[in-house]
């Protein structure tokens, strides 16, 4: 049941993305692709309340539902901050992504089949999962943030100037100024999961889990603090947005 | 009764002659009411841009409408020289088709411009206002507008940028989005500056700034573009807090070195830079376009990307007929 609804919140993004696509590459603008988001949020909301059900806990089980989660959020944070910045191409670059999290949670045996009751939730474990998987997802915001403005850079430095690509993506500045905010959202939600991780009775455990989410920590606050007080270009925020993402995506999935 | 359109247009008059028959935009309605005195005129209405003033007249006979219609021009035209080989004239639906092609911008000195359709409808207003108007003329205006704004829904007739300086506005709203918070630096107050200058201060930009080797002609256009004039070598200073850079000098080396930009990066804190360089020879050394956060165009690629757009806007020009036949053939209007 719970991989029907990750599989229909996975065609809404699809869809999405499609359309999106279709619609950039005609110049024009898709008011549709926040719908087909909401439509995939509601699924995936619905699949997480399940998962949560059944582990009568934050689901964050296994590699699956973390996976699941980080797309929900990254969905949640689209919604939020796309239309309000008037971003509306985000959700073009937001749905492959949200696809591909969802797409490998659904490869058999990512997602347990039968969960299980997750051990020993407390208040604070549950805090730390939850708030943790939320700064992942605005922090992959930021990076796919990141990858538009390294695109408009590449278009207007290299004069290709005609697509509807070009034409859709919003200003440099707005782009680095919502980069920006993502990246302050994302680190003051890491920070409120990482003091929860410390104060969970069993973060002895977790210690390794912790360390790796300081070393996080530590590397998003110097960016932002480098960026504030001695300034960095456009394209070395970005790549270092997408690079620190990516880095800690993978030194999660490890641990 | 039969529709006529009578008029002289940037094709077929020089502005000599336009305006000595403009008609200012508060004298639209009574101008239009005083073509009723015409014999056999039941309805008229005028139409006076800066590149054309028409006649529409619905009339009974045609003939006599447009012989009087002349002998006032005539009259009106107080000149040895006869006016009246620079109009045209079109009857029924040519003068139908006439009225959808300038309304959407296709008749236009500058292709696709949207204006014109604003200058048209104030025209068509003060026309109903002044009681000039009736069942052939209202319904073919609202026809005709409707027709204007299906064209430019569904083809890109007014896409892209076609001179220099709006393609210059064009790209720095594409870097810094809405211009009121960039400031703006002109180097050499030259012509070209100042047109781009004015582009870019019509959209918005915050404060401009103008450096020259004469600091008389600085402050002059720094007082017509309120802005601030500052001294020639100060201008590597200023640099440090504007965004936009417009160099046109009449140097005949590059004054713009990328060294230059290297010393003001850091206290620009690596923000966007874009740098429009107008002149020829270049102001600006093509390698500062090595330098990360800057962009910069020269006036090359400024106008190609011009005639880019022209040219896009042409190709567009049989699809926007088709429309305007296919919506006059649907139309059935009375008159023609």
């Amino acid at each position: 049941m719970d991989h029907w609804l990750l599989a229909a919140a996975t065609a809404f993004a699809l869809i999405g993305g499609i359309s999106g696509m279709r619609s950039v590459h005609l110049g024009r603008r898709s008011p549709w692709t926040l719908v087909w988001m909401l439509g995939c949020l509601l699924w995936q909301i619905a699949f997480l309340a399940h998962r949560g059900q059944e582990r009568m806990a934050c689901p964050l089980g296994d590699r699956g539902e973390f996976l699941a989660f980080l797309a929900w959020s990254l969905t949640v944070f689209y919604v939020l901050v796309g239309p309000t910045y008037r971003i509306s191409l985000l959700g073009v670059f937001t749905a492959p992504l949200v696809v591909a999290l969802q797409g490998i949670a659904l490869i058999p045996g990512v997602l347990t089949e039968k969960p299980t009751p997750l051990p020993g939730g407390n208040a604070w474990h549950e805090t730390h999962s939850a708030t943790s998987v939320l700064a992942m997802g605005a922090l992959a915001l930021a990076a796919v943030a990141g990858v538009m403005f390294l695109t408009l850079n590449h278009q207007l430095k290299e004069r290709h100037l005609k697509s509807g690509l070009f034409r859709n993506l919003p200003p440099v500045r707005e782009l680095l100024t919502s980069l920006t905010r993502l990246l302050w959202l994302g680190l003051t939600l890491l920070t409120v999961g990482i003091v929860a991780g410390f104060m969970m009775p069993d973060h002895a455990e977790a210690m390794p889990h912790l360390i790796a989410a300081l070393a996080m920590w530590g590397a998003y606050l110097s960016l932002l603090l480098t960026k504030t007080y001695r300034g960095m270009t456009g394209r070395s925020l970005s790549l270092a947005c997408i690079g620190l993402f990516l880095s800690s995506l993978s030194v999660f999935a490890l641990l | 009764m039969e529709l006529l359109c009578f008029g002289l247009n940037h094709k077929t008059a020089p502005v000599e002659v336009r305006e000595r028959f403009a008609v200012g935009n508060t004298k639209l309605g009574e101008a239009s009411r005083s073509l009723l005195e015409l014999p056999g005129v039941a309805e008229g209405l005028v139409i006076s841009t800066c590149n054309r003033t028409e006649f529409y007249l619905v009339a009974s006979p045609m003939r006599d409408a447009r012989v009087s219609l002349e002998a006032r021009l005539l009259e009106q035209a107080g000149s040895p020289q006869d006016p009246l080989p620079h109009f045209f004239q079109l009857e029924r639906v040519e003068a139908a088709r006439h009225l959808c092609r300038v309304v959407s911008g296709l008749d236009s000195m500058m292709l696709g411009e949207t204006e014109i359709f604003g200058q048209t409808k104030q025209a068509y207003q003060a026309a109903l206002e002044a009681g000039s108007t009736a069942g052939v003329l209202n319904r073919l205006f609202q026809r005709a507008f409707g027709i204007g704004k299906r064209v430019r829904t569904e083809t890109s007739i007014q896409e892209g940028a076609t001179s220099v300086g709006n393609v210059a506005v064009d790209l720095a709203e594409k870097i810094f989005g809405h211009l009121a918070n960039s400031e703006v630096m002109v180097l050499g107050a030259g012509e070209m500056s100042r047109i781009t200058a004015q582009s870019l201060m019509s959209r918005g930009a915050r404060s401009i700034f103008v450096a020259n080797r004469s600091f008389d002609r600085a402050r002059a256009l720094a007082a017509e573009m309120k802005g601030h004039a500052v001294l020639f070598d100060d201008w590597l200073k200023t640099l440090e807090n504007v965004d936009v850079v417009i160099s046109s000098t009449g140097s005949p080396h590059p004054i713009v070195h990328r060294s230059h930009i290297e010393q003001v990066r850091k206290a620009r804190k690596f923000r966007p830079l874009f740098l429009i360089d107008i002149a020829v020879p270049r102001d600006i050394e093509p390698d500062v376009a090595q330098i990360e956060e800057v962009y910069l165009y020269d006036i090359d690629a400024l106008e190609s990307l011009a005639d880019e757009a022209r040219l896009r806007r042409q190709a567009q020009i049989e699809l926007c007929e088709r429309i305007i036949e296919e919506e006059l053939a649907k139309a059935s209007l009375p008159g023609l």
